[in-house]
């Protein structure tokens, strides 16, 4: 090994044109693979991440998956609703260290609005245990007070004090491209923004947040989803009616002792005044990444392609600059070198192309993300960082490195051939 | 030194056999031209003395180690030790310096790094010098010198570390007459100061005076 590699280098380098090519292949497809992974590990984490410190998600009987989409990630319809009264009682619970009740329902130029209460800021935890922070203002605490995520604040140039007005009704992805698919707009009463906070990579960044007795307000003189033709409550009047919500979407729930979660979920189930149940988000959140995984395992395998046609290619070329390698193979037997060490040394340069191409391949990764790391952190909520040069990447290096080894065991066995049957005296 | 018996040899794919019946002794410390035309076996015989290949039938044994009965790997090993080649033209890795090519065998084995006396460098230096190379070359690239020189680098490979062994074929083929002498007047005074043993292959005749003996090989 110590005689073969100083050859195998000083041969490759002799030949550098013809390889340099391969390796710029080999770096192409490493980028690909390992900036795959990396995005699929940072939105795996993310995802995770997004429902750090809550215990159960309680809500209307129905499916959990349905639950958690709606509750965690804002998406789709609640075909339900829970009872006010429902949560207060939970609220009340010994067992219950914390309660946050969402309502949901209208939207903003695409974005949900989450009607809550200041508990949200206090208790939601994103990532490590972080809890929410703000990069200017603070919580709502009147009527009529939007927090929005960092997300929205960044992509719609908002600041503290602007107006801003709610559609009525969720906005499903076709009509995001349709503008006047939106809702009605509930022009008569805009928000005025008290707060934005710090980017969290979960979907808190894509949220509106504002009081649940604002989401009250705006619908007093709503039924059925419309206005009622000649009935105007203008906003300064909204304080004199009652402003508790009459229904809820869910309540995220935080225990003082972790361990009484399943206890506390079959409590929830048996619960005497409406069908409830309390699912465990960090169990479905699995469930649902291994629905997206199967996208994810796709481009995985794309990626993977793309690799193993890089190393094909690679082998492509050492085979075609064998025949005029036999002068040199046959030089190397003449001094003591047997076909083994012909093996070895045309893996050898493998193995050494295959490493140029990873280690130029991770140069590009690093570099596109020290590059793009902030615009992909606020843009799309992803840490890229998450996982760099985890023993996962490691072990995903290891193989790509095996993987060029094993495949220039091809030209290493044809090359050994070659010089069995040359001996000596190549004859051209 | 060597002994052949009975010797035959048929290349894979070919009908008619390139080696038949052969036998001949060579001693320690010969010099022996072996000559014959074109295509009539000598480089291949050259290829079954060093052990790349195994004969079809019949015994070649060098320095009293039959060479059939070695592996494949010890085969390699034991050429790598005891035998030095040259051959007629593009001896040398273009890759490497004119030294490193001159200590190539010294990086296959140990055994002659270790009969070099301690620094294969200071050797590779010193034959390199005996033929006549001027030491600036040491460092150029291979591809760089004429085919005179190359040849005489090729000879101080063959050299280094004392193989038992000089097996040459047509290695003044590609000189003129007067650098061929003077080339082989060279060659055989470092052979003899390392004490080896020199097998020649020519098919031209008017070299063969030089030589203790000659053995001509006709053509099957
Ligand atoms: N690698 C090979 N594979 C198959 N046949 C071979 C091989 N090398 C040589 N031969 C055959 O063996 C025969 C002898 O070839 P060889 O090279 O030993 O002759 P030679 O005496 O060295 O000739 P020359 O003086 O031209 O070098 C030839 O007929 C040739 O076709
Ligand atoms: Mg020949």
């Amino acid at each position: 090994m110590k005689t073969l590699l100083p050859l195998a280098l000083a041969s490759a380098w002799n030949r550098r044109l013809s390889l340099a090519l391969t390796v710029f292949s080999i770096t192409l497809a490493v980028t690909l693979l390992i900036a795959v992974t990396r995005v699929r590990d940072a939105a795996q984490t993310g995802f995770a991440q997004a429902v750090a410190g809550v215990d159960l998600v309680v809500g209307p009987r129905g499916s959990p998956m349905q639950l958690l989409l709606h509750a965690v990630f804002h998406l789709g319809d609640a075909t339900h609703t829970m009872r006010w009264q429902s949560y207060r009682t939970l609220a009340t619970d010994p067992q219950v260290a914390w309660s946050i009740p969402l309502a949901l329902g209208d939207s903003h130029r695409g974005f949900p609005v989450l009607g809550t209460t200041p508990e949200y800021f206090r208790h939601l935890r994103y990532g490590q245990q972080h809890p929410l922070g703000f990069s200017s203002g603070q919580p709502f605490s009147g009527l009529f007070e939007a927090v929005v995520g960092a997300e929205i604040a960044a992509r719609l140039g908002y600041r503290l004090g602007e107006l801003i007005t709610l559609h009525h009704g969720t906005v499903h992805l076709d009509e995001l491209q349709d503008k006047h698919r939106y809702g009605a707009e509930h022009t008569d009463k805009p928000f005025r923004i008290v707060g934005i906070l710090s980017p969290t990579a979960t979907p808190v960044d894509r949220t509106i947040h504002v009081s649940l007795a604002s989401l009250e307000a705006i619908h007093l003189n709503w039924q059925g989803g419309l206005p009622l033709p000649g009935l105007d409550i203008p906003p300064q009047l909204a304080t004199k009616f009652d402003l508790t919500p009459k229904t809820l979407d869910a309540v995220l729930i935080g225990l003082h002792q972790r361990t009484d979660v399943l206890r506390a979920q079959r409590q929830i189930a048996n619960f005497t005044g409406e069908p409830l149940m309390a699912i465990l988000p960090s169990l479905i959140m699995d469930e649902l990444w291994q629905l997206v995984g199967s996208v994810e395992r796709s481009l995985h395998g794309l990626a993977w392609l793309v690799v193993g046609v890089g190393l094909a290619g690679m082998a492509a070329v050492i085979i075609a600059g064998l025949g005029e390698r036999r002068r040199e193979l046959a030089i190397l037997r003449s001094v003591g070198a047997g076909p083994w060490h012909i093996v070895a040394l045309v893996m050898l340069e493998g193995g050494t192309l295959t490493a140029a191409g990873l280690l130029t391949g991770l140069g590009f990764v690093e570099g596109a993300g020290y590059l793009f790391a902030p615009w992909v952190n606020a843009r799309l909520s992803l840490d890229l960082a998450t996982n760099a040069f985890s023993a996962d990447e490691l072990r995903l290096i290891a193989g790509i490195l095996a993987t060029g080894l094993l495949t220039s065991l091809l030209p290493g066995w044809r090359a050994s051939r070659m010089s069995l049957a040359d001996g000596l005296i190549p004859r051209l | 030194m060597i002994r052949i018996r009975d010797l035959c040899f048929t290349w894979p794919g070919s009908q008619t056999p390139c080696l038949s019946q052969l036998a001949f002794d060579v001693s320690r410390g010969e010099r022996l031209f072996l000559h014959g035309e074109s295509g009539a076996g000598k480089s291949t015989l050259l290829n079954l003395i060093g052990g790349v290949m195994l004969p079809e039938r019949g015994e070649i044994d060098v320095l009293g180690q039959s060479l059939s009965q070695l592996s494949a790997r010890a085969r390699d090993r034991f050429r790598g030790d005891h035998a030095g080649f040259i051959f007629q033209q593009f001896n040398l890795i273009p890759y490497l310096s004119v030294l490193d090519n001159v200590l190539l065998p010294c990086r296959f084995s140990t055994e002659r790094a270790r009969r070099t006396g301690g620094s294969p460098t200071a050797e590779a230096r010193r034959l390199l010098a005996a033929l006549d190379m001027d030491p600036q070359l040491a460092h150029h690239p291979a591809t760089s010198l004429s085919v005179g020189q190359q040849q005489r680098v090729s000879a101080a490979r063959a050299l280094i570390g004392r193989p038992e062994l000089i097996l040459a074929d047509e290695p003044t083929s590609a000189l003129d007459p007067q650098r061929q002498a003077v080339f082989i007047e060279l060659l055989m005074s470092e052979v003899a100061a390392s004490g080896g043993t020199l097998v020649f292959v020519s098919h031209d005749q008017r070299l063969a005076h030089l030589f203790d003996r000659c053995i001509e090989l006709l053509a099957p």
